[in-house]
C-alpha cells in the first residue's frame, strides 16, 4: 500500500532522449558487408553412419558429412561438406543414359567424340595440372601411337586389343623421348618445343608414303566392333559404350594419380621447387613419373582411337585441333577433373551444334577461351572461389572503411560470435557509454573532488554506478601503503594469485584524494573509448 | 653438295628467320610474354599487303608499306587485348600464353571466314630480274631484295633501339622490368611500342616470305614455329643469340633440303635445337636466371 505520491505519473519517458533529443532521428547505419556462406542442411543425425561407409579397399569416405547442432533450435542436423561426388554421380549417370536413350545416331557419335576428347583432356590435365609441365605434345603422343597401331594392324594384322596395348607401349616410348628435354628445360621453353614437335609430326605424316600421304591418312585398321554389327546403329551404340568406359577408366586414373601419393607429393610445394627438394621430395622424379604414366594412358587412347575410327588421319596433328583441346581445358579450368570434362562438353557441343556457322564457330570458341583467360583465374570451376575471394576483399575493404566502432560488435563479426548474448551486451554497453560521456562535465568532476563518498547528483551517481559494475580485470583500485598516510592507485589483475599492478608512481596522502585519482582515470578511459 | 646455291638460300632464310625471332625475343624479354599470336600477325600482314597490292597494283612500296603497317596495327591490337588487361594479374605468363593462343585460334578462323580458304599470291615486289654471281649461282631479284630489305629494317630497328628515347625505354624494360617501372617508364605505352615494332618486323617478313609462298589463313603457323624455335635456340631475350641461331638454322634448312630432301627439314632442325638446348638449357645467348640475378 504505497503512498499516492510514490506512484509514477504519466507514461514512461526515455531518459536518454530527454538528455539528447537528436538521438530520436538517428537511424543505425547497417554497413553492406555481406554475410556468412549459406549451407544446405539435412535434418536429423546419422553423420557417424556416413563416416563408416568407405570405398572398398581404401580409407576414403563416400561422402563427407558433418553433424552438428543448430545453434537456435539445438536440433541435430547434417551438412554435406563436399558435394562434388553427388554432382559427379548425377552427371555421369546422365551421360551414360541420355545419349543412348535419345536414339539419335549423330548425337550418339558426337557424344562418342566427346568421351574420347574428355579422356585425352583428363590425362592432359594430369600433365599440366598435377605435374605442372606445360606440354602441348599431348595430341602428338595420341596421334603417334594411333598411327603406329593402325600401321601395325594394316600391315601385320594386329587385332584391336593388340592395338590398344601396343598403343600404350608406343605412347611410353614416345613419352620417354618427349620427356627427355623436359628434365632440363623450364616451363615455356618446353611449351614452345612441344608445339614445334606437333608440327614436326604433322609435316612428317603428311609427306611420308608409309603413313599414307597419298590417301590422306591410314585406313583399314581392325576395329572392336564385331562383323555382325558393322554399319548398324548397334555399332554406334557400342562405340559410345566403349568410349564411355574409357572415360570412366581415365577418371579413375586421374583420381589414382592426382589424389594419391604422386599428386600429393607434387602439391606439397608447387611454388617453390627448391623447398620441396630441401624437405626430401623428389620433385623432378615425381613429375617425370606422372608424365610417363600419362604417356602410357595417352598411347592407349591413341590405340583405341585408331581402332574406333578404323584408322587415323593427319588432322589429329593439326594446330587447330590442338588449340581446340586447349580451349576445352582452359574453359573448364586447369587443374580439375571436372574442368576437363565440362570444358570438353561445352566446346564439343558448340562445335557440333553450330556446324553450319563454319569457321565462325571456332571464332566463337576462341572468344570464349579469351574471355575465360582474361576474366577468370581458374576457368569455369574457379569462378566460385574467385567470387568468394572478391567478396571477402570487399568485406574487409568496407570493414576498414568504417570510421567508428567504439567497442560495439560490427555485423560481420556478429555472424562469427556464437554467444548472441555477448553481441547485445556490447551494443548496450556502447549505448550507455555514449550517454555517460555526455554527462561528464567540469562541474561533475569538481563535485566528485569535493566529496568522493556520500550522496551525489543524479548524473554523478549514474557515472559512478557504471564504473562500479565494470569487469574486474584491469579495474582500478586504491592500495594503502601506510594507512592514513600513503595511498597508491593500482589495477587489479582479475586472476587469482596474480598481484595487482601499479599504475603510476604518485602517492596520495589521503584516501579521498586517492578515490578521486581513481575516478579521474576511469573518466579518462570512458572519454577515450 | 654445299655450294653457292645452298649458301644463298641459307642467307635468305636466315634473314627472314632473324626478323621473326628477334621480334619474339624482344617481346619475351621486355614484356615477359610469349606471343603465340605472332603467326596471326604474320598472316594478317600478308593479307594487308595483298589488299594494298589490289589497290595499287604497280607500286612495290605500297605492298611493303601495307604489310608493315598491318603488322604494326595487329601487333598493337594483340597488345591491347592480351597484354594490357593481364599484365598486372596473378599468373600472368601462363594466362598471356593462353590468351595469345586464343587470339591465334580465333584470328586465323576469322581470316578464313573473311577471305576464304583460297590462297592469294602477292606481286613480285623486287621484279623478275636475276643476277649471276658465278656460272651456276644465280640470285633472283626477290632473294636479293629479301636479304637487303630485312637487313636494312633490322639495322634500322636496332639503331632506333640504341639511339632513341623509346628504344632506351624498351632496353631498360628488357634489362629489368621492375626497375624500369620504378624510374618512371610507362609499362603500357612501352608495351604498345614494342608490339607495334615487332608487328612491323613480322609484317615485313610476311611480305618477303610471300614472294615464294602464298598468303593463306594458315600461312602464319610455320613461320611462327620457325621463329619460336630460332628464338628458343638463340636464347629468349638475346638479340645476338637470335641472329646466330637464325644463321645456324637457315644453313641447316638449306643444307638439308639440298642433301636429304624437303621433308627432313623440320627433323634435322629439331635435332639441332634439342642438341643445343640439352647442352645450354636457355639457348645460345640465354643466361640462367640465377646468373641474371
Amino acid at each position: 500500500m504505497s503512498a499516492p505520491e510514490d506512484t509514477p505519473v504519466g507514461g514512461w519517458r526515455n531518459p536518454q532522449l530527454e538528455h539528447d533529443p537528436a538521438r530520436a532521428k538517428v537511424r543505425p547505419v547497417l554497413s553492406a558487408v555481406g554475410r556468412r556462406r549459406w549451407w544446405f542442411k539435412l535434418k536429423g543425425g546419422g553423420d557417424r553412419l556416413w563416416r563408416r561407409v568407405r570405398y572398398p579397399f581404401t580409407r576414403r569416405t563416400v561422402l563427407r558429412i558433418r553433424g552438428e547442432y543448430n545453434p537456435k533450435t539445438l536440433a541435430r542436423e547434417r551438412t554435406v561438406v563436399d558435394k562434388r561426388p553427388i554432382w559427379w554421380l548425377i552427371g555421369l549417370t546422365l551421360l551414360a543414359v541420355l545419349p543412348p536413350l535419345s536414339g539419335n545416331t549423330s548425337l550418339l557419335s558426337a557424344a562418342t567424340i566427346f568421351a574420347i576428347y574428355a579422356s585425352i583432356n583428363l590425362v592432359w590435365m594430369l600433365i599440366i595440372g598435377t605435374a605442372g609441365i606445360f606440354s602441348l605434345a599431348t595430341l602428338a603422343v595420341v596421334g603417334a601411337s594411333a598411327y603406329g597401331a593402325a600401321w601395325l594392324s594394316i600391315q601385320h594384322g594386329l587385332p584391336w586389343w593388340g592395338m590398344i596395348s601396343t598403343g600404350a607401349g608406343l605412347g611410353l616410348a614416345f613419352g620417354v623421348i618427349v620427356a627427355l628435354p623436359a628434365i632440363r628445360l623450364e616451363g615455356f621453353y618446353y611449351a614452345l618445343l612441344t608445339l614445334g614437335l606437333v608440327e614436326l609430326c604433322r609435316v612428317y605424316v603428311v609427306q611420308s608414303k608409309v603413313f599414307g600421304s597419298a590417301t590422306g591418312g591410314l585406313y583399314g585398321a581392325d576395329t572392336y566392333v564385331p562383323e555382325a554389327l558393322q554399319d548398324s546403329d548397334g555399332a554406334v551404340l557400342l562405340g559410345y559404350a566403349a568410349a564411355f568406359v574409357m572415360l570412366l577408366a581415365m577418371l579413375g586414373l586421374y583420381r589414382l594419380v592426382n589424389g594419391q601419393r604422386l599428386g600429393r607429393l607434387l602439391r606439397t610445394a608447387r611454388e617453390d621447387e627448391a623447398f620441396a627438394e630441401a624437405v626430401g621430395i623428389g620433385y623432378d622424379r615425381a613429375r617425370v613419373q606422372v608424365f610417363l604414366i600419362s604417356s602410357v594412358a595417352l598411347g592407349a587412347i591413341g590405340g583405341f582411337y585408331a581402332s574406333h575410327f578404323k584408322g587415323v588421319s593427319p588432322s589429329i596433328f593439326s594446330t587447330d585441333q590442338l588449340l581446340l583441346m586447349l580451349a576445352m581445358i582452359v574453359i573448364g579450368g586447369i587443374g580439375t577433373a571436372e574442368g576437363a570434362v565440362v570444358g570438353t562438353l561445352i566446346v564439343v557441343l558448340l562445335d557440333k551444334l553450330l556446324i553450319e556457322w563454319g569457321p565462325m564457330r571456332l571464332v566463337l570458341i576462341g572468344l570464349i577461351m579469351l574471355g575465360t583467360v582474361l576474366f577468370t583465374r581458374g576457368g569455369l570451376f574457379g569462378i566460385k572461389s574467385q567470387f568468394r575471394a572478391w567478396r571477402e576483399r570487399r568485406k574487409s575493404e568496407r570493414r576498414a572503411a568504417r570510421t567508428e566502432k567504439g567497442g560495439e560488435v560490427v555485423p560481420e563479426e556478429a555472424t562469427d560470435i556464437h554467444d548472441k548474448q555477448a553481441i547485445y551486451y556490447r551494443r548496450q554497453d556502447k549505448l550507455i557509454r555514449d550517454y555517460l560521456r555526455t554527462l561528464v562535465t567540469d562541474e561533475l568532476i569538481e563535485e566528485h573532488r569535493r566529496k568522493p563518498l556520500g550522496q551525489h547528483s543524479e548524473a554523478l551517481e549514474r557515472v559512478l554506478n557504471y564504473f562500479r559494475r565494470g569487469p574486474v580485470p584491469d579495474k582500478y583500485a586504491v592500495m594503502a601503503i601506510k594507512p592514513f598516510e600513503a595511498y597508491r592507485v593500482v589495477a587489479l589483475a582479475g586472476r587469482r594469485g596474480v598481484p595487482p599492478r601499479l599504475v603510476d608512481d604518485r602517492v596520495y596522502p589521503t584516501l579521498e584524494e586517492a578515490y578521486h585519482a581513481v575516478f579521474l582515470r576511469r573518466v579518462n578511459d570512458l572519454l577515450e573509448s | 653438295m654445299i655450294d653457292g646455291y645452298v649458301i644463298v638460300s641459307a642467307v635468305t632464310l636466315a634473314s627472314i628467320y632473324g626478323l621473326l625471332a628477334i621480334g619474339i625475343s624482344i617481346i619475351w624479354s621486355s614484356l615477359g610474354m610469349l606471343n603465340m599470336a605472332f603467326g596471326f600477325t604474320f598472316a594478317a600482314a600478308g593479307y594487308g599487303a595483298w589488299y594494298a597490292a589490289q589497290q595499287f597494283p604497280d607500286s612495290a612500296a605500297a605492298v611493303l608499306a601495307g604489310g608493315i603497317l598491318t603488322g604494326a596495327l595487329v601487333g598493337a591490337l594483340v597488345c591491347a587485348v592480351a597484354f594490357i588487361p593481364l599484365h598486372d594479374k596473378p599468373n600472368f605468363t601462363v594466362r598471356a600464353l593462353i590468351a595469345t593462343l586464343a587470339i591465334s585460334l580465333l584470328g586465323t578462323q576469322a581470316l578464313l571466314a573473311v577471305f576464304g580458304p583460297r590462297v592469294k599470291a602477292l606481286p613480285k615486289v623486287f621484279g623478275p630480274k636475276t643476277f649471276e654471281l658465278t656460272e651456276d649461282v644465280v640470285i633472283t631479284a626477290d632473294k636479293l631484295g629479301s636479304v637487303a630489305s630485312s637487313i636494312v629494317l633490322l639495322l634500322l630497328v636496332l639503331a632506333w633501339m640504341k639511339t632513341s628515347r623509346r628504344g632506351l625505354e624498351i632496353r631498360a624494360m628488357m634489362q629489368n622490368p621492375e626497375g624500369a617501372a620504378l624510374v618512371g617508364i610507362g609499362v603500357r605505352s612501352t608495351a604498345f611500342a614494342v608490339m607495334a615494332v615487332t608487328g612491323a618486323l613480322a609484317g615485313l617478313a610476311a611480305v618477303l616470305l610471300s614472294q615464294t609462298y602464298f598468303v593463306s589463313p594458315y600461312s602464319g603457323l610455320l613461320p611462327l614455329i620457325k621463329g619460336l624455335i630460332v628464338a628458343l635456340a638463340g636464347g629468349l631475350g638475346s638479340v645476338s643469340g637470335a641472329l646466330i641461331a637464325a644463321c645456324l638454322l637457315g644453313f641447316v634448312e638449306a643444307a638439308t633440303s639440298a642433301v636429304l630432301g624437303g621433308q627432313y627439314v623440320l627433323i634435322t632442325q629439331f635435332a639441332l635445337i634439342i642438341a643445343i638446348l640439352l647442352v645450354r638449357p636457355r639457348g645460345i645467348g640465354g643466361l640462367l636466371d640465377e646468373t641474371r640475378e
